[in-house]
């Protein structure tokens, strides 16, 4: 598997503190990246990263195939703007919006694959429904739809799951396993151990000023949560035993 | 009605009246409409006041002239907007606290000056604007700034529309998100020198923010957000002037304003954003009002 982005030795904080040190890693093409961590463990900060929006304190990033010309991107929710006099299809053609020009239209092309990626997302019957009229999991699909329009090889999905019933969550995992299997990398943060990690290849967990990574099963240990203080000893002891347990029932 | 309209358009300072402010509401409206969608309707008001010592010190310099205007206000919003920038990125407080702070000292600043020259400074026409007394250099003034804002717009509409919507994700795509705030705020500030002429500086950001708050009742996509606005802005405008001519000791600012405060009043009213979406028997998803939906449904 060939790596959209290698990071080499990479320390990631602020002026007055230094959040972590030392992570080597590679993002693959065609896998899924889990990140977990406490609060202010540094996953959004990572992320803005990975987004250009601030630089690490050390280390190197490098693209082997130079830097992507976009990146999918969704962020949480808690600056959009739901009363802004826009419907569905205006949002969704948003992720394409570095191709129009600065003063171009939508031309036939475009339009039709906005529909192809609001059919993808399940929003194709509300395309023209005003965002404010929007459920939280109808919304979150709608961003989904905006993603796949930006056909980015590097998606970055932040908290998707966090305003979602199990449906919703269910159908966008599904276009998450998509684009995996279309070659694309797509990195998630996740604020719980859920279902989800099960559609993820890898995790990065920080925390405790370290940042650990490897496949899923490896790195979500009972201890080594425990080590970076994403959960309390009680809470893992009860949280694996519960699964030993269920496993052993099945 | 007719007879009316002959005997306004009879009158060469009516003509300039009506032209001007036809033109003012076009170059308007787009900024009044992002000023309300951006939440910045406050900081519209805030600019406006933060203007007016350099306004002052322009007029006091070089006297009543649109050079002394465009170029005392054009420095004193540029200074303002740059210390309201760089208090709310390198220190505690937010933008709202540093321009409220910047405007607060800029108007007691314009007051004090404006003051100490004395009589010399017309203040009603300074306050409330004078239409009715629009000079050639105003309405090139009026005209050149129309037509930089809607040149402008052409290139700015799509990267406002996606910052305010979703400023994360813009950030996120665009290499210099800095740059669409501080030229919205460039043009905020020069249309807030072509309507000071025109309406004064007290009812200068009225006729922004009114008309959009107006549309906002009505319109569920932006297009119609931003012709709504224009033709709010344009109806109040034409309708205050007239009655400002029917009422001659009525100045024409606060009549254009109070005009465009009326339909604000019918638009709460009646607009199906409005309560006029309340008082409807909700058919479908779609009618439901902002109001109903938005709180239980707000995402985190």
């Amino acid at each position: 598997m060939s790596a959209v982005l290698e990071i080499r030795n990479l320390a990631l904080g602020y002026s007055e503190l230094t959040l972590f040190r030392g992570l080597s890693m590679d993002v693959e093409r065609g896998s899924t990246l889990a990140i977990l961590g406490a609060n202010g463990s540094g996953k959004s900060t990572f992320v803005k990263m990975l987004l250009g929006l601030m630089a690490p304190l050390s280390g190197k990033l490098s693209w082997p195939d130079g830097p992507p010309k976009e990146i999918g991107y969704l962020a949480q929710m808690t600056e959009f703007d739901r009363r802004f006099p826009l419907r569905v299809r205006d949002l969704v053609a948003m992720g394409a919006w570095k191709g129009f020009g600065l003063a171009g239209r939508l031309d036939r092309e475009t339009s039709a694959k906005v529909a192809s990626a609001m059919d993808a997302a399940g929003v194709l019957d509300i395309a023209d429904r005003s965002l404010h009229t929007l459920s939280g999991g109808q919304l979150q699909r709608a961003l989904f739809a905006r993603v796949i329009m930006q056909d980015a090889p590097l998606i970055l999905l932040d908290e998707p799951f966090a305003a979602v019933d199990q449906t919703t969550e269910a159908h966008l995992l599904t276009l998450i396993d998509r684009w995996r299997d279309e070659g694309r990398a797509v990195v998630l943060v996740v604020h719980d151990l859920s279902s989800v990690l099960d559609h993820c290849d890898n995790a990065l967990l920080l925390g405790n000023g370290e940042a650990c990574h490897g496949s899923v099963d490896t790195i979500l240990t009972p201890e080594r949560l425990v080590a970076q203080n994403y959960l309390s000893k009680s809470q893992a002891s009860w949280m694996f035993r519960a699964a030993r347990e269920e496993a052993a029932h099945v | 009605m007719f007879e009316l309209f002959s005997e306004l358009w009879s009158f060469a300072f009516m003509q300039r009246a009506f032209v001007a402010t036809t033109v003012l509401s076009a170059s308007v409206a787009p900024i009044g409409a992002f000023l309300v969608l951006r939440r910045l309707s406050l900081a519209g008001e805030a600019m406006a006041h933060a203007i007016t010592p350099g306004v002052v010190i322009g007029f006091v310099v070089a006297g009543l002239s649109v050079t002394s205007l465009l170029v005392g206000g054009l420095v004193a919003g540029v200074v303002a907007a740059a210390l309201t920038a760089l208090l709310a990125r390198k220190t505690i407080l937010r933008s709202d606290a540093s321009l409220a702070s910047i405007y607060l000292i800029a108007l007691a600043a314009g007051i004090f000056i404006l003051s100490a020259a004395g009589s010399a400074v017309p203040l009603k026409s300074f306050l409330f604007g004078s239409i009715l007394g629009i000079d050639d250099a105003s309405m090139m003034l009026v005209g050149g700034v129309a037509t930089f804002t809607l040149v402008s717009f052409a290139f700015l509409l799509r990267p406002l529309i996606i910052s305010t919507c979703d400023p994360t994700f813009f950030e996120a795509q665009a290499k210099r998100p800095w740059l669409i705030e501080q030229a919205f705020m460039l043009l905020l500030v020069l249309n807030l020198l072509a309507a000071f002429k025109t309406l004064g500086t007290l009812m200068a950001v009225g006729l922004m923010i009114l008309p959009a708050t107006s549309a906002r009742y009505w319109s569920s996509t932006i297009t119609g957000q931003l012709g709504l606005t224009f033709f709010f802005a344009l109806a109040s405008c034409w309708v205050g002037l007239t009655l400002s001519y029917l009422f001659p000791e009525t100045p024409s600012g606060p009549a254009i304003v109070l005009t465009a405060g009326g339909f604000f009043l019918i638009s709460v009213l009646l607009g199906p954003l409005g309560f006029g979406g309340r008082w409807r028997k909700p058919s479908n998803q779609t009618s439901r009002s902002l109001a109903q939906n938005s709180n239980k449904e707000r995402p985190q």
